[in-house]
């Protein structure tokens, strides 16, 4: 009797508790504008130039300039990649018509596209395949159709010191011989690039891995080309530069900016790195580097060509848009107005997209050095699964070329991620 | 407690607790609930729920983030037979003993300084708690940036040339280890300064006249009287060492088996999805940190009944 009579008590103290909450949780009126009317587009990308600042809002305003129409604004993502592809996915996944148009790193092109999450882009093919890099435009490609029109493109170069080596060496066994005497001599570090245990360690891995003839996919993407014996010569070599000498202290915890930090202040021959230090090691190097270093393409391990990991950005349409002719008459002109490629190179130091910019542009060091390597450089494969094979490919390769796990173990690990890719 | 014991006396002079005679409207017992009412929900709403729902969750099969299905316990036999989960957990135990004993020793230390009077005594506690204030994720920044090769402030320091910290098998625990112990060891300092205020000093005293030595003044009277504030200490730093993610993961991205549980939940949740198998992780992590909380919990359940018989 007593138990009931309290219960009782406690649920219209409950009851009541609720009415409270609920008044309490009611939106007070109508605040959020549905923005599917006037025919506004919201751009989602992130990084630094998507800052107000940032080159992404100089080309906004200039759409907005010549489109009164159709304004764009930018909704600003984090600064990591992964996080803007997880604030991207969380509104996609609602069916949100939020995004018109999404700003997709080049591997999450099959994600997306497998999801549902993107217009296709096959009408417009023709008004951008001429115009733009092959390496950039197959980025934005998958299973044969297109999902994205390409934006800015990246590539690796090898950073120098010319007062210290010649010549660019040729292979990577030639680098590593000068980087290992080179080094003693001076008392300095070899090589340094992306070696800590993250997307980038996979781009260095990728690039040897290349360079050595190894490939990952065929023309389609539908059948595994992956060579296990090929990986394990890859690491191995990783492993002996880890103990010879040839890459510099702290190779497996540098991300892009301590190996910046380390070549900028003369700890280092080598740098692998992306176009964006060339500047700013000339503006912040100590003055012996600043004034004695320069770029030159990636050595391969057969002395021939050069091979770089292709990294950038795409835009796409959002399947949820609801102002999707504006939105893809953006997304082309964003790939193919001169002006705006060119913004990119010049105001941000960022690699357009558009093949005419590295004709005007080829007096610029960096831009003429792009437009050699870029139509070597390889693209990771934009598959759906391509973060868990990347995650495995950590796991699996970053502890063997520590020497703590077997390199051909690690090899047969990878392989299995990669076959399991085409399996699904 | 005192307090809720207090208005629970029947004879309080309004007359209006459950024993005194019955007056208009709601009891005072029940307008305390009615009260406490908003925050409960709220409290199921954002703690229970999620536990919950993750549960449900746990017990679905998903293809990337696509809904395929009911999975019963196929997601659990997943984590279970998966070599991350355990060399995970591994990592976290191996973590969480070390750092919060290390952390125990050097925080009863700054306790018993900060509670003597010397000069400089205020400047001390304040000094002593900086770290705690640094928010993890920039502590770890900051650790990872110091322990680096490039730019190398640590090996400056100790004049160690190029030694590789964060990249040698043997060295990246015991980064982490001091890293975690330098943020919160003056968490756990004060927890354990609040209770030893609380011990009376004329029991000192009196042991003083009986001639015991300040090492058995310490083992007889400071620690056993202490015991409930290092309960709480060691009851909230296990918890929290057991969920550790940020400076594993800003530090080492989990490189030499330095892999967290949260961090492995976290992959299959956020980075390579699989909402069930993520979820059946998390449910894992949870019930390992529940269970270890509620041993915790009953330990000092028992120490405060036997403190409240005695008042």
């Amino acid at each position: 009797m007593r138990r009931s009579k309290q219960l009782g008590k406690w649920v219209i103290a409950v009851a009541a508790g609720t009415l409270v909450l609920a008044a309490a949780c009611t939106p007070s009126g109508d605040d959020d504008d549905e923005g599917s009317g006037g025919g506004e587009l919201v751009w989602a990308i992130g990084g630094a130039e998507a800052q107000p600042a940032g080159v992404d809002q100089k080309i906004a305003d200039l759409w907005n300039e010549q489109n009164p129409d159709n304004p764009i604004t930018i909704e600003v993502l984090p600064d990591e990649a992964d996080q803007q592809r997880e604030q991207q996915v969380n509104v996609l996944q609602s069916g949100s018509d939020e995004f018109d148009v999404l700003g997709t790193d080049v591997i999450w092109t099959g994600e997306y596209s497998q999801n549902g999450w993107l217009e296709s882009l096959e009408d417009v093919r023709d008004q951008i395949e001429p115009e733009v890099l092959e390496g950039a435009f197959n980025s934005a490609q998958w299973d044969g159709e297109l999902w994205a029109a390409p934006f800015n493109t990246n590539a690796g170069f090898l950073y120098y010191r010319t007062d210290l080596v010649d010549q660019p060496p040729e292979t990577w066994d030639e680098l590593c011989q000068i980087a290992e005497q080179v080094g003693q001599q001076e008392d300095i570090g070899g090589l340094i690039g992306q070696g800590f245990k993250y997307e980038g360690f996979v781009v260095n891995w990728l690039e040897y891995y290349w360079s050595a003839g190894g490939e990952l996919y065929n023309e389609d993407n539908s059948e595994v080309l992956f060579d296990t014996d090929l990986a394990t010569q890859t690491t191995e070599f990783m492993q002996n530069a880890m103990d010879d000498g040839c890459f510099a202290p702290g190779f497996n915890t540098a991300t892009e900016e301590e190996g910046r930090a380390a070549f900028q202040s003369g700890k280092a021959v080598f740098m692998r790195n992306w176009p964006y230090a060339y500047q700013l090691i000339q503006d912040e190097g100590v003055p012996q580097v600043a004034k004695n270093f320069d770029i030159a393409p990636l050595p391969t391990f057969t002395g021939e060509g050069t091979i770089s990991a292709l990294g950038g950005f795409n835009n796409a349409v959002s399947a949820y848009s609801s102002n999707k002719d504006a939105a893809k008459e953006f997304v082309v002109w964003a790939a193919t107005d001169p002006e705006v490629q060119k913004m990119l190179a010049t105001v941000a130091s960022v690699p357009p997209v558009l093949t005419s910019v590295y004709d005007e542009l080829q007096n610029e060091p960096d831009m003429a050095l792009l437009s050699e390597v870029l139509p070597d450089a390889k693209p990771r494969p934009p598959a759906p699964t391509w973060n868990t094979i990347s995650v495995e490919m950590q796991d699996a390769l970053f502890p063997a070329y520590n020497g703590d796990a077997d390199p051909a173990e690690a090899s047969d690990t990878v392989a299995d991620a990669f076959n399991e890719s085409v399996e699904e | 407690m005192a307090g809720a014991k207090v208005a629970t006396e029947p004879r309080t002079p309004s007359g209006t607790g459950p024993g005194g005679p019955r007056t208009k409207g709601m009891s005072e017992k029940g307008l305390g609930r009615l009260f406490v009412a908003p925050a409960i929900l709220l409290m199921i709403g954002v703690a229970l729920f999620p536990v919950i729902y993750a549960f449900v969750i746990s017990l679905r099969a998903y293809t990337g983030r696509l809904y395929e299905g009911y999975a019963g316990l196929e997601n659990y036999r997943e984590a279970l037979t998966d070599d991350k989960f355990w060399a995970s957990l591994e990592f976290t135990l191996v973590f969480t003993v070390t750092s919060v004993a290390a952390e125990f020793v050097i925080g009863l230390g700054f306790a018993l300084l900060m509670n003597q009077a010397f000069r400089g005594r205020g400047i001390t506690r304040a000094a002593i708690l900086v770290p705690w204030v640094i928010p993890t994720v920039i502590a770890a920044q900051m650790w990872y940036f110091m322990f680096n090769v490039n730019p190398g402030s640590v090996n400056a320091l100790l004049g160690l040339g190029d030694f590789n910290w964060l990249g040698e098998a043997g060295w990246v625990k015991a980064v982490l280890i001091f890293a975690d112990v330098w943020k919160t060891a003056p968490f756990v300092a004060l927890l354990l300064l609040a209770g030893l205020q609380t011990i009376p000093t004329d029991i000192y005293e009196s042991a003083r006249v009986d001639g015991a030595n300040t090492w058995q003044r310490f083992w007889h009277i400071t620690l056993p009287l202490l015991r409930p504030a290092i309960l709480v200490a060691l009851l909230f730093r296990t918890v929290e060492a057991l969920r550790v993610y940020d400076l594993p993961q800003v530090m080492t991205r989990g490189s030499f088996d330095t892999e967290s549980l949260s961090m492995v939940v976290q992959q299959y949740v956020v980075q390579t999805p699989d909402p069930g198998l993520g979820s059946a992780l998390s449910t894992l992590t949870f019930g390992i940190i529940l269970g270890i909380g509620v041993i915790f919990v009953s330990l000092l359940g028992r120490e405060l009944t036997i403190g409240r018989t005695d008042g």
